[in-house]
């Protein structure tokens, strides 16, 4: 039996030993015991064993060495850091522009992709999203199908009653109401909806119940009216009262409180039930012909809604049946997925969205942007990188593979893009999505839908900024013989052809983006001046209700000297359109259907045409006369207008009057036959007076007061006629700011590429200038050999990129606006003018440099 | 330089690690050294050295050769490199250029 040497010596050996030496010390150590056990005994073994085990205690046993040197790429990787690091502080001007522009791009792009994630992503907190579907009407007018989102009051609850596959419907139903609580009283927009509302969506209940429609006495608020109303206090359990627009007062407990998430495109902010609606107008409520404002269907799991589609073609006959006037050809479903950017293609839809169009334009853009500012970055890496080549070359000759070459380039400038996406995500966040907010109706938050967006978004943008900037110079590179730089052969950067094509597609994009943008704000300025068809500018209009209001403020506005003139009238020009439809000759027209009282059009300024106004004192007007609008003429292809009849509402209707076309909407749309008509004063809504000269203001507080008088109850709503385009011309004025900051955006860009190029060339080229100073050159004649190629691709790219923005452009509007304006010089002359300067301003900036310069001290360092 | 120069020691078991050859380990060379040369070493010193050795590139190592009274533990087997051998054979040439140098009749003292 072998014995063993003392176990605590032997321990001790192995805890103090580099675990890399114990194999052989400890293996030496014990052959030594070994032998000495057979030749001297086990007391002299043991002492020498621990004698040795004593004597290796020494440093160079104990340390520890590393367990592993760094290894190659490592140390490559810091020394192209580092290098890397002192270039771009070498090359300050440069490295600044490059990320700055590259900054401005990424924040930009990044703005854009959070508004088109956002609206790709809407509604997607609804849990049951993939099962709801909206369903719609189609209807032929004019010879084209349109959809409606309003649907029979009647199918939704009959789906739910007959269908299998149907789990739940609800229906939307607006209507304005006076929400008082206590004193505090506004004018709120209520939604009548099924009990199911809250099931089908899933708006996050803050406080109270869900289930609180089941209780028609129960009213469910957005987080927002609550706080309006309640502030800090507990709304639930509170009583309000809504005052609707019929006079009827109901009482309501608050039941809950909801939460409208910032990716919803469903407004609502006052829920009450169904069961009320029935109550105050029983007749619509159980009518085929009735049109709710919108119909929502939830399918049981694996449902699709082709299923219904047979059962669709039975409804449609009920409800052709019952409103011949109103005559549908299918019913649509649209999955509440995406619904939201259906929106536009949905009359008066229920979901609100943005255009598509404006989406695709807006993301373009940014791409277009992105591009310019990696143009402007490779254009300028190129060009600085010829004073690299010596570098280049030794890293050659000492064994540097083309495949590092090409990684150390790619990955100096992956950091620096990495370092731009991190300003351009501070940039986004704190100066352009908060823009972006306030220029349009949205609040867009700094989110994204997913994880998986971000990753993808971040990553491919990364991957391609840096790719696309700087995989040209690092292959480019990567491929000299050492021995040609080495000579001074490889004349790099010098007026490169290749850096030539960059710096003229860069500013073919710049002159896109300028004529274009300059395009749309000339259209959208000539759009917010043009004329509506009548004098607004003098206008004011009141809704009162009902009619007792309507005299009570009739009567006191009488004899008030500032008022021209006034007029009654059931909806209102701008404010309240409402839509109709007539057959006539078996084809079916829609129209917009004005009932107004007497002196309506005097007082709005209406034009006319031909024929005459209404008449007080002719009985047949206040029954079957209309007044029609030219393109109504134009449409039923009537050349004498006057007394040409058809039949609509039920009565023959006589044409006494035609009008000029008018605008009653924003110019998205194009202008559909009008008609007015005279409304018994039962069924007054507004009251619009027209006010002398210089005394508007003055005349809107004397109303006011009066309206207080009259109906203390109610909030006054009136409002000046020149206020009925706002949401229009709110866009309209957001797109001129939006596209005046990206044109403004890229004329920087571009300058700032250029301004990097000219002041390389120059520091290049100094040399040369202070040797043709030396010779006597005069400065106009150095600016002109400076500028000369610069103008060149100026040109060329004015060429390229005018026509191609003006382009592209002009699609745009014409598909946004029906009635654009002819195009104009303006952009054009406003496009090259600005770059001209630019390009000017940047030459002369730099010539500075040669001005200044003492050609003796140039030239004596060589 | 300082990294070249052979000390007494150092020299003595660079020799040894030749003379071993393929069996040249901690163990065996403080055996071989006490047997030639009659000299005692502690074996920590033999390692000492033979670490400083392979710092100065004049052997190599490797493992191997594990036997039981050793636990199974491995040796780590010295070599001489071609720096090492020349190391020798320079040491060897200057110490007999001295000794031939040296006058007959200083070696020669013990006739008087």
């Amino acid at each position: 039996m072998m014995s063993s040497p003392p176990k605590w010596a032997d321990r001790f050996l192995e805890w103090y030993c580099n675990p890399d030496l114990l194999e052989e010390v400890q293996g030496d150590a014990h052959e030594l015991y070994q032998s000495r056990l057979q030749k001297e005994g086990k007391a002299s073994a043991n002492r020498k064993f621990i004698w040795d085990v004593f004597r290796f205690f020494r440093w160079s046993n104990i340390k520890r060495r590393k367990k592993s040197y760094p290894s190659k790429s490592f140390i490559m990787f810091k020394s192209y850091l580092i290098v890397g690091f002192r270039n771009a502080l070498r090359h300050r001007l440069n490295s600044t522009i490059n990320i700055v522009g590259l900054s401005i791009a990424l924040g930009m792009a990044i703005t854009a992709f959070i508004f088109i994630d956002n609206q790709t992503h809407a509604d997607f907190f609804h849990e049951k999203m993939d099962r709801i579907y909206q369903v719609t009407n189609r209807i032929e007018t004019d010879g084209r199908l349109d959809n409606w989102s309003d649907s029979p009051m009647l199918l939704g609850p009959s789906l739910s009653k007959d269908q299998a596959s149907v789990e739940a419907t609800t229906r939307i139903e607006y209507n304005n109401g006076a929400l008082r609580y206590n004193e505090t009283v506004f004018s709120e927009w209520i939604w009548f909806v099924d009990p199911e509302f809250m099931d089908i969506f899933s708006f996050p209940v803050l406080s109270g119940n869900a289930k609180s429609l089941e209780n028609k006495t129960e009213i469910i608020l957005v987080k927002e009216v609550a706080e309006k109303y309640f502030g800090k206090t507990n709304p639930i359990g509170q009583s309000v009262s809504i005052k609707f627009d019929n006079d009827h007062k109901i009482e309501f407990t608050v039941g809950a409180v909801i939460e409208r998430p910032d990716g919803s495109s469903l407004y609502p902010s006052v829920l009450i039930s169904m069961a009320i609606f029935e109550d105050l107008k029983p007749r619509k409520a159980n009518d085929w012909a009735y049109q709710t404002d919108g119909t929502f269907v939830l399918l049981k799991p694996s449902h699709s809604p082709s299923e219904l589609f047979e059962a669709m073609e039975g409804y449609k006959k009920i409800q052709n049946a019952a409103s011949p006037q109103w005559l549908i050809k299918d019913f649509q479903f649209y999955p509440l997925k995406g619904l939201n950017l259906e929106s536009a293609d949905i009359i008066s839809s229920v979901s609100n969205g943005a255009n598509p169009a404006g989406l695709i334009s807006l993301g373009v853009i940014a791409g277009l942007l992105l591009l310019l500012a990696s143009f402007n970055y490779m254009n300028v890496s190129v060009a600085t990188v010829a004073t690299r080549l010596k570098e280049i070359g030794i890293r050659k000759v000492i064994g540097g593979q083309k495949k590092e070459i090409i990684q150390q380039f790619l990955l100096e400038n992956f950091l620096l893009c990495a370092a731009s996406l991190v300003i351009g995500c501070l940039l986004a966040y704190i100066f352009f999505l908060p823009g972006f907010n306030s220029l349009y109706p949205v609040n867009i938050p700094f989110a994204f839908s997913s994880g998986n967006a971000v990753f993808f978004f971040f990553g491919s943008l990364l991957l391609f900024i840096g790719l696309v900037s700087g995989g040209y110079p690092a292959f480019y590179i990567a491929s000299f013989t050492p021995i040609n730089i080495m000579r001074g052969r490889e004349k790099f950067g010098q007026r490169s052809l290749f850096s030539r094509i960059l710096l003229t597609l860069q500013f073919v994009l710049a002159f896109m983006t300028i004529v274009g943008a300059f395009v749309f704000i000339d259209n959208s300025l000539y759009l917010k001046n043009k004329d509506w068809g009548y004098n607004h500018s003098q206008i004011l209009s009141v809704p009162v209700g009902d009619k007792a209001n309507y005299l009570a403020l009739r009567d006191k506005l009488a004899d008030n000297p500032n008022i021209a003139m006034m007029a009654g009238s059931s909806n209102h020009i701008g404010y309240s359109n409402t839509r109709a439809t007539f057959v006539f000759h078996e084809q079916r027209f829609e129209t917009v259907d004005f009932r107004v009282g007497f002196n309506y059009l005097e007082t709005m300024n209406i034009r006319l045409k031909e024929g005459r106004f209404f008449d007080r004192n002719i009985q047949s007007d206040k029954i079957e006369s209309v007044i029609i609008n030219e393109t109504f003429a134009d449409k039923l292809g009537w050349d004498n207008p006057v007394s040409e009849y058809f039949e609509f509402d039920s009565l023959r209707r006589y044409v006494i009057g035609v009008v000029k076309d008018f605008h009653y909407e924003g110019f998205y749309n194009n202008l559909d036959p009008v008609l007015f008509r005279i409304v018994p004063e039962d069924d007054i809504h507004y009251l619009t007076v027209q006010v002398k000269g210089g005394h508007l203001n003055e005349t809107q507080d004397q109303i006011k007061s009066a309206w207080s008088g009259i109906a203390p109850d109610d909030p006054y709503e009136g409002f000046l006629q020149d206020e009925v385009f706002e949401n229009f011309n709110n866009d309209n004025n957001a797109n001129v700011k939006l596209l005046g900051f990206i044109s403004g955006v890229t004329v920087i860009l571009a300058s700032l590429g250029l301004f990097g190029l000219v002041s390389f060339n120059i520091t290049r080229r100094m040399k040369e200038f202070s040797i043709r100073k030396v010779f006597g050159a005069l400065m106009p004649h150095i600016f002109k050999l400076m500028s000369r190629d610069y103008v060149w691709i100026l040109m060329a790219a004015f060429l390229i990129g005018a026509p191609a923005g003006f382009f592209v452009t002009n699609i745009l509007i014409q598909n946004i606006y029906p009635d654009p304006q002819p195009a104009t010089p303006v952009p054009f002359i406003i496009a090259v003018s600005v770059m001209l300067a630019v390009v000017i301003l940047t030459v002369t900036s730099q010539m500075r440099r040669i001005i200044r310069n003492n050609p003796a001290q140039t030239l004596r360092n060589e | 330089m300082k990294g070249t120069y052979l000390g007494e020691l150092e020299e003595l078991i660079l020799l040894t690690v030749g003379v071993l050859y393929e069996n040249a380990y901690g163990v065996a060379i403080k055996d071989e050294i006490e047997k030639q040369v009659g000299r005692k070493l502690n074996i920590s010193a033999v390692h000492a050295v033979l670490k400083r050795l392979e710092d100065k590139a004049l052997i190599n190592s490797s493992m191997g050769g594990a036997t039981s009274e050793r636990g199974g533990r491995r040796k780590r087997l010295f070599t001489l490199t071609t720096l090492g051998k020349k190391a020798l054979e320079q040491a060897n040439e200057v110490r007999s250029q001295l000794y031939n140098q040296i006058p007959k009749v200083a070696l020669q003292f013990n006739t008087y």
